[in-house]
């Protein structure tokens, strides 16, 4: 076992700012959005380009150089549907503080993104699904052997293959959470690795209330032995959370001002 | 199938830290396996040994000493004469004289002594204070003046002076400082977060997490040393991966297997034998649990902890 690890998601084209960024190749919106995710405490910074057809490579290549250069050789996850642009990035990518991830693979048409991975030494966030949400977890545990066997004949270290179980809306899917929460725990049972985008439970609820929808649902996924998730590191109240549970799973030691580290 | 053995090397190390100066300068830390576990990779520094005298010369009470320093007629020869003790790395003052409930020296009387120690050795020089806050306090920082430009290690900082001495000692005087918390394992990271947050690096601090001699609670003092050994490798925290020095002399020279006398147990013989015998397996044990350096009386307990040490590291 091992401290929770966070990936940062504010550096995100969903964004205009950096989408614009993206666009100009401005690099001071974006180190100063990764700047802040890691003062707020992130293990690695997702780096979410989107489809960039045009000139993913360059662009990957740019971020990924820009901001390890200027943060320490923060570890990255590279986010992007361009596969090219993933490898151009794991081109350019310094090591010292952690392998590349590769975000993401499915059980369908990004089964591929196994191989960049395999190839490259990456990590693999293995998306628990095919086309659109699974509808109960024996199709989750399906789509994860599926991509568990992908990784074994290409020789990877199970332990490199995140499984994200998909994260649901709350809203809506109020009846679909805890079948969430137990696939967690099958995996964690397994001994695998699992990371989520967690913030798409509070998705569509006001934003006062997105705070302690995430923090509960990661405090609950942290004990169910989810190991990793895709958050806002500047969300305080989530990352006490997180640093709370670890407190308590005992992957910290405790003192006084363990929030504040 | 064969066995297969996997070295137990962790991606994380404990700081390295070097006090003193010149050829003789001591760097502790350093390593990234357990403690002695050699067969898992090499231990980067060896484990130091720390001669301890007092402001008053030598601890008189310890049987066979006075014949160690015999001749030396004053405290930068009795100095002198420790820093030369075979397995000696660096030489320990105590200023317990200062203590105001003891003898009450004042401050400028204990700096001066810190000063005569410090000029007459080539070694490496750790000042312990009397144990009184407020007293420790000043006399670490004039201590520290004298001493500016030896690299001095400061022993120790608690929890109600830490501010005081890392300013004055560390930030002043450039000297190192040592974090001192009782077998309390949350106190002692509690007490390097609050000392790493005034701005000390790392390669300036180490930490004294307690001592005990072996029999007398020392299970404690094992256990808290496992678990901040543990969390320092296995977790990564960077806030107990201080080294670690402990003070063994000062334990082990006053429990009553070294200091009953032959003529009321007979049965237990020699008493400087057994004295011995009590520091050596003090040591041993906190060498065991991962210090980094430990602080010993004995001439003949520190040849055969040195023995030890070389033996295996």
């Amino acid at each position: 076992m091992a401290r929770f690890i966070t990936i940062g998601e504010r550096i995100h084209c969903i964004s205009p700012t950096i989408k614009k960024a993206m666009e100009e190749m401005n690099p001071e919106p974006i180190l100063k959005r990764a700047k802040e995710q890691i003062a707020c405490g992130a293990t690695y910074l997702d780096v979410n380009i989107g489809p960039a057809e045009k000139n993913g490579e360059e662009l990957m290549k740019w971020a990924v150089q820009l901001i390890q250069s200027e943060c320490n050789n923060i570890p990255l996850c590279l986010d992007t549907s361009n596969l090219k642009a993933i490898e151009a990035g794991i081109s350019v990518y310094n090591r010292t503080n952690g392998k590349p991830i590769v975000n993401s693979a499915d059980a369908a048409d990004r089964l591929n993104r196994i191989d960049v991975a395999a190839a490259n030494d990456a990590i693999c966030i293995a998306l628990c699904a095919q086309q659109g949400i699974p509808s109960n977890n024996d199709e989750r545990m399906e789509y994860c052997q599926i991509m568990l066997e992908k990784g074994m004949e290409l020789g990877m270290d199970p332990s490199d293959l995140w499984f994200d179980p998909l994260f649901l809306v709350i809203k809506g899917n109020q009846d679909k959470q805890m079948d969430v929460l137990d696939f967690i725990k099958q995996l964690s049972d397994m001994g695998f690795n699992s990371t989520g985008g967690l913030s798409n439970v509070s998705n569509m609820a006001p934003n006062e209330l997105r705070p302690i929808m995430d923090s509960v649902t990661v405090a609950m996924a942290m004990y169910n032995g989810l190991t990793s998730a895709i958050v806002n590191p500047c969300d305080k109240r989530l990352m006490e959370t997180i640093k709370t549970a670890d407190i308590i799973k005992n992957e910290m030691m405790y003192a006084d001002s363990y929030l504040e580290l | 199938m064969a066995f297969k053995r996997t070295p137990q090397v962790f991606n994380c190390s404990m700081n390295e830290v070097t006090f003193g100066t010149g050829a003789k300068a001591v760097t502790i830390g350093g390593e990234n396996v357990y403690p002695l576990y050699t067969f898992d990779g090499p231990i980067k520094n060896k484990v130091a040994i720390g001669v301890e005298i007092t402001d008053d010369g030598f601890d008189a009470s310890v049987p066979g000493i006075a014949e160690f320093y015999a001749g030396c007629d004053s405290i930068g020869a009795i100095a002198k004469r420790a820093s030369e003790m075979p397995g000696a790395d660096f030489v320990v003052l105590t200023l317990e004289g200062a203590d105001p409930n003891g003898k009450n020296k004042s401050v400028d009387e204990c700096a001066a002594i810190a000063k005569e120690v410090a000029d007459a050795i080539d070694c490496p020089l750790a000042v312990q204070g009397c144990k009184n806050i407020e007293k420790d306090t000043e006399l670490f920082s004039k201590v520290s003046e004298v001493c500016a430009g030896k690299n001095i290690l400061i022993v120790s900082a608690r929890q109600e002076d830490y501010k005081t001495i890392a300013a004055s000692a560390v930030m002043a005087y450039g000297q190192k400082m040592s974090a001192e918390s009782a077998v309390d394992i949350n106190l002692a990271k509690q007490l390097n977060v609050l000392i790493s947050q005034m701005g000390i690096a790392p390669e300036n601090c180490v930490q004294n997490v307690g001592s005990a001699a072996a029999g007398y609670g020392f299970e404690y003092v094992a256990s808290t040393l496992d678990r901040v050994v543990g969390a320092a490798l296995t977790q990564n925290d960077g806030m107990l991966q201080m080294p670690i020095v402990t003070p063994v002399g000062g334990e082990s020279w006053v429990v009553k297997e070294s200091t009953a006398s032959e003529a009321d147990v007979p049965e237990w013989g020699n008493r400087e034998e057994r004295g011995i015998e009590m520091e050596v397996s003090t040591a041993a044990a906190c060498i065991i649990g991962g210090s980094n350096a430990v602080f010993m009386r004995h001439p003949e307990a520190v040849k055969t902890i040195s023995n030890l040490v070389n033996a295996l590291m």
